[in-house]
């Protein structure tokens, strides 16, 4: 063990080549994972702020709130339902929106509710919403009139909350008749009559499942179709699919750097063949140079981690806004866990060379 | 020649583990490549592939045509400007709709003024529609239109028919109909009975002969308030999630590149660094540079060129086994293209083992122990 790590420290650039491809590897790791959590984060923050188990639409709209009606006597239906504590309505509307000093638009998503959240607190009074912090990038500010879509719907800043974007625009929460203004003033297609809310989130009693309470809402409401909190996140436009493609993407990111620690390590091992012979002649056994291996390749895919990380960071801080890179710590956690793992089998590729070695061979035989 | 061929066999590990690793990292390159045109394509097809050369929004649509409405006067106002040859009203919404009855569906329907600007251009069977409730299919997600197709429009059940079938014409991922305005009217309401009015999204514009796109989008922007015209070229390039698929996909693939160089750039640097004694005794019985730098070559062309062969096999089974939602498909020009700028990249990146090996001096063989030289 000392001496692997003596040669680490004595002989980096023998290390180099490994460190280097796997810094790369890791800074492609981090963007593609803060690739798929930015693009997930920022389409589905205003679904996932719900503490309601289950939301409900209308069966025709395919789990689309811009498609989607729950009339009041399909949500009294609801109501009635076995294991529902309570019912409340919920909509959206995406518009652009004017800001005080400011000549770009801001994208917002208009949320009307009637039920606090995890991220929102009960409703403010009609004209007035909190803004997600997110729209502070556009310039929004406190005690801001924001003027909403083509009609210029006036809306007040009265506070912020966070994390609750829709479809990557930044959220704006309103009660039930300043998100239905927003809505008929700008999108007179859209209108739904009085009553009527684009869905029904709905929270269950103590000890009831959400996913039975779902399905006895879908079975016995007609023309609705009832979805866990996450089967609403999953069936938003793009997630599912940008979901598997990343994932499969990663994956194979994961076993190229397995690949290449294996390759190097081979190649060191080679180099190091004679120098093993030595050892094992005075006495090291081939476990404990394998378990140097093992250090070393455990130290360089660390090295390489905190390093890509690093640099992440800082590439991170130079790409376009457009680009919608989100470095969460959960996935600097799974990256670095995969890199160790990854290169832990790869270096175990060499330990059959190394227990083949001879250590006769340290005196000239072969 | 069978000096690299020898030693390739005589070292499968190490060559295995390289190809492995280039091979998996084409594919990735491959499969990005794939990915990313094909989003591209299935998300701004139905806007590249129809007639209008100017599309006008809502100016506070910030050039996304969901966000996007117009008003009849801006409609009027538009057509009004000097330079524009035809100009219509154009509708886009997303619908849930079944085909003949079957599962539903997500799908775009376009509406278009019949014989105005905002047609599609791949017609590929069939014909235009030529009046209410028909409409051009472009296939896309999983559905495949075929003429004759009913598609009815929920939850109202406004039924369209399928007349013609365009290529490359679907839009935001999804299915997309090509039908008269009035058409696209109708399926609004079908979704949507209680819908006040329904406004145009956007105006399509065609100029007149002799005045370019950008000129006549300048004009209306100059002439008209609220509303903003852009070419065709800058609107696609302005949908939302066009730049960021290219930066995001650009970037990763430019990493993905310097990946492979370095590897097999460093993997080759450190195999001649092991054999220097070896080649230098070749040199010293005769063998030329030449020989030396072909052998070198050849393996760098040999590791190229079976992983560009395993990951073209790996993007087929990859295309064989993608969604019907998503199809992607194996591109043999994009496998040769890829596979010709990584071989070229790597022998770029193997320039550090040439230099090496044409400055051997076969002199310092009677240096080699081994050999009976003093070091």
């Amino acid at each position: 063990m000392k001496i692997a790590w003596r040669e680490l420290i004595r002989k980096p650039s023998r290390f180099i080549t490994a460190g280097g491809a796997l810094t790369l590897i890791t800074i492609l790791l981090l963007l593609l994972g803060g690739l798929l959590d930015g693009l997930y984060l920022s389409a589905t923050a205003g679904i996932r702020a719900q503490t309601a188990e289950i939301i409900v639409y209308s069966v025709d709209s395919r789990a689309s709130l811009l498609r989607s009606s729950i009339d009041p006597a399909t949500r009294s239906a609801i109501e009635a339902v076995d294991g529902v504590q309570s019912v409340s309505g919920f909509g959206v509307v995406l518009l652009g929106a004017k800001v005080p000093g400011r000549a770009d638009l801001a994208d917002v998503a208009v949320f009307g509710y009637e039920a606090p959240n995890a991220r929102v607190p009960a409703p403010l009074p009609t004209g007035q919403v909190y803004a997600d912090e997110s729209l502070k990038a556009s310039g929004v500010e406190l005690g801001d009139e924001l003027l909403l879509g083509p009609a210029k719907t006036p809306v007040t800043v009265e506070g912020w909350v966070s994390d609750t974007a829709f479809l990557f625009q930044g959220g704006l929460w309103g009660d039930e008749s300043t998100w239905r203004r927003a809505l008929s003033e700008n999108r007179p297609d859209a209108v739904l009559p009085a009553g009527t809310w684009q869905s029904a989130l709905v929270t269950v009693h103590d000890g009831a499942s959400p996913e039975t309470v779902a399905a006895a809402i879908t079975a016995n409401v007609d023309g609705v179709s009832a979805l866990t909190k996450q089967e609403a996140v999953s069936a938003l436009p793009g997630v599912r699919e940008q979901q598997s493609s990343f994932a499969s993407i990663i994956g194979t990111t994961f076993v190229v750097a397995g690949l290449v620690v294996a390759l190097f390590f081979a190649l060191l091992t080679l180099e190091r063949i004679g120098l093993f012979g030595v050892l094992k002649a005075i006495g090291a056994g081939s476990r404990t140079l394998a378990a140097g291996l093992v250090v070393q390749a455990l130290a360089i895919a660390g090295g390489a981690f905190a390093l890509g990380g690093l640099l992440t960071l800082g590439l991170v801080a130079i790409i376009p806004p457009e680009v919608p890179v989100q470095l969460v710590p959960r996935r600097a956690v799974i990256t670095a866990v995969g890199l160790i793992v990854t290169a832990l089998i790869g270096s175990a590729i060499s330990f059959r060379r190394i227990i083949r070695i001879d250590p006769a061979s340290a005196v000239g035989g072969s | 020649m069978s000096l690299a061929w020898t030693e390739i066999k005589r070292a499968k590990l190490r060559f295995g583990l390289l190809t492995g690793a280039v091979a998996l990292l084409v594919f990735l390159i491959l499969f990005l490549q794939t990915l990313s045109g094909q989003l591209l394509k299935e998300f701004v097809g139905g806007i590249e592939n129809q007639s209008a050369e100017v599309l006008v929004y809502g100016a506070e649509a910030r050039r996304t045509i969901e966000g996007s409405t117009v008003t009849p006067d801006e409609v009027a106002a538009v057509a009004n400007v000097d330079g524009v040859g035809d100009s219509a009203a154009f509708g886009e919404n997303t619908f849930t709709v079944k085909v003949n009855g079957g599962e539903s569906k997500d799908a775009t329907i376009f509406g278009y003024e019949l014989g105005g600007p905002g047609a599609p251009t791949t017609l590929t069977e069939g014909r235009l529609p030529t009046g209410e409730g028909e409409a051009v299919g472009a296939s896309g997600a999983g559905v495949d239109f075929k003429i004759g197709d009913v598609v009815s429009v929920l939850p109202g059940g406004y039924e369209i028919r399928i007349v013609g079938l365009a290529k490359d014409a679907s839009f935001n991922v999804q299915p997309t109909l090509f039908s008269s305005y009035s058409t696209y009217e109708q399926a609004v309401r079908s979704q949507n009975p209680q819908a006040v009015e329904v406004l145009p999204t956007l105006v399509a514009v065609e100029p007149a002969a002799g005045v370019s796109p950008t000129e006549l989008a300048a004009r209306i922007n100059d002439q008209v308030d609220g509303v903003e015209a852009l070419d065709k070229e800058t609107a696609i390039a302005s949908l939302p999630g066009v730049s960021s698929i290219q930066q995001s996909f650009g970037l990763i693939l430019l990493l993905a590149f310097i990946v492979v160089v370095l590897v097999t750039g460093f993997f080759f640097l450190i195999l001649t660094v092991q054999k220097i004694q070896s080649l230098t005794l070749l040199r010293a019985i005769g063998a030329s540079t030449g020989y030396l730098l072909r052998s070198l070559i050849l393996q760098v062309v040999f590791v190229t060129v079976g992983a560009t062969t395993a990951a073209g096999a790996l993007l087929v089974l990859a295309a064989a086994n993608s969604s019907a939602n998503f199809t992607v498909t194996a591109d043999p020009i994009l496998i040769l293209g890829t596979g010709t700028a990584v071989l070229l990249l790597a022998i770029i990146a193997s320039i550090g083992s040439i230099r090496r090996v044409a400055k051997l001096d076969p002199a310092a063989a009677t240096q080699r122990m081994a050999g009976g030289g003093l070091i």
